[in-house]
């Protein structure tokens, strides 16, 4: 489900099905590193609009959670934990991290959801077909991480 | 100047009754969104798109095609890709299936449960479908894929809108 009012109409009719959360987490530089974010942000928006197509029953993609790469990042990762402790509290059992900043490998422990590295592919001097394949095998790699942890937490 | 297609007193009040017209709109909301909901609009009036399969290529093993088409929605337009599973059934008449699972939406793969080999299933709640659609009972589906209507036209696999299957 998309954060839309029309999917999120669904998704509050279907709570008990939609256990998971994704939320993109996007640095913001305005900086030396501006064009590193924006392909990091074109990327990943690339890649959670296609795992939302994929699991698009399980799953609510969240809005993105911007932060400034120059913010004190304590501060930043209290505001992800506060994001945490709602999606935990709306009843999301599985929650995902998608980003291109390696500064959360650090932070990664303080948190019950999932954290997934995506590499900032600069997509720009891509062919169309380029992109799609790319994309395409990037999401088949991401999918089983996913069911992954949906088989595990079953087992339990 | 070329001929202007709204008079200006027809501008006008076009912009009058947006005052009042406001909540009236309101109330008729539910209904018009239904009604002029894009994906829906987008492919109305049975329009096909061409996919890249060839006809000639199909066999009896469901395979993905991807096809692409233009979306308007308000003020932008945008490329929405799909997929179908198509394969030839055994009257050698193509079947061409929406991917999309009947319970929730998620996308629905072709024999990729061990346990449950020549089905289709739904990584999601687990749902599973019959190699022609058919919903598995006992699974969270309630009513078989989605069929797309489907045309050739140069030896190519041209796809429709899908639509709820006829009980036959
Ligand atoms: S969305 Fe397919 S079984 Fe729930």
């Amino acid at each position: 489900m998309k954060w839309i009012s029309k999917d999120v109409q669904t998704f509050l009719s279907a709570k008990e099905y939609i256990d998971t959360a994704i939320v993109p987490l996007y640095s913001i530089s305005l900086e030396a590193e501006l064009k590193q974010s924006a392909e990091a942000v074109e990327f990943i928006s690339l890649l959670t609009a296609q795992v939302e197509r994929q699991f698009a029953g399980r799953l609510l993609l969240l809005p993105p959670f911007t932060y400034l790469k120059k913010a004190s990042s304590e501060i930043t990762a209290e505001q992800l934990k506060n994001w945490e402790l709602s999606l935990a509290a709306a009843g999301f059992q599985h929650i995902f991290y998608l980003t291109a900043d390696a500064e959360w490998r650090r932070q990664e422990e303080k948190y019950d959801g999932s954290f997934i590295w995506l590499p900032a592919i600069p997509l720009e001097s891509m062919s169309d077909g380029q992109k799609i394949t790319l994309v395409d095998s990037q999401v088949s790699q991401l999918l089983p991480l996913f069911t992954q942890k949906w088989q595990e937490n079953q087992g339990k | 100047m070329s001929k202007e297609r709204v008079s200006r007193r027809q501008f006008l009040s076009y912009t009058l009754t947006g005052v009042g017209g406001f909540m009236a709109a309101g109330m008729l909301m539910p209904m018009v969104r239904f009604a002029v909901d894009p994906v829906l609009r987008a492919e109305e009036g049975g329009e096909f798109i061409a996919t890249t399969q060839k006809v000639a290529d199909l066999t009896d093993e469901p395979v993905r095609v991807d096809f692409t088409f233009k979306q308007k929605d308000a003020w932008y337009e945008s490329d929405v890709t799909q997929s179908a599973w198509v394969y030839k059934g055994d009257d050698g008449k193509v079947v061409a299936l929406s991917p999309v699972c009947k319970h929730l939406g998620c996308t629905v793969n072709w024999n990729s449960n061990k346990e449950h080999p020549n089905q289709f299933f739904c990584p999601c709640h687990y749902g599973r479908y019959e190699k022609d659609g058919t919903n598995i009972p006992g699974t969270p589906p309630l009513a078989p894929l989605d069929v797309y209507p489907y045309k050739e036209k140069d030896g190519y696999l041209y796809l429709g809108k899908a639509e709820p299957r006829k009980e036959a």
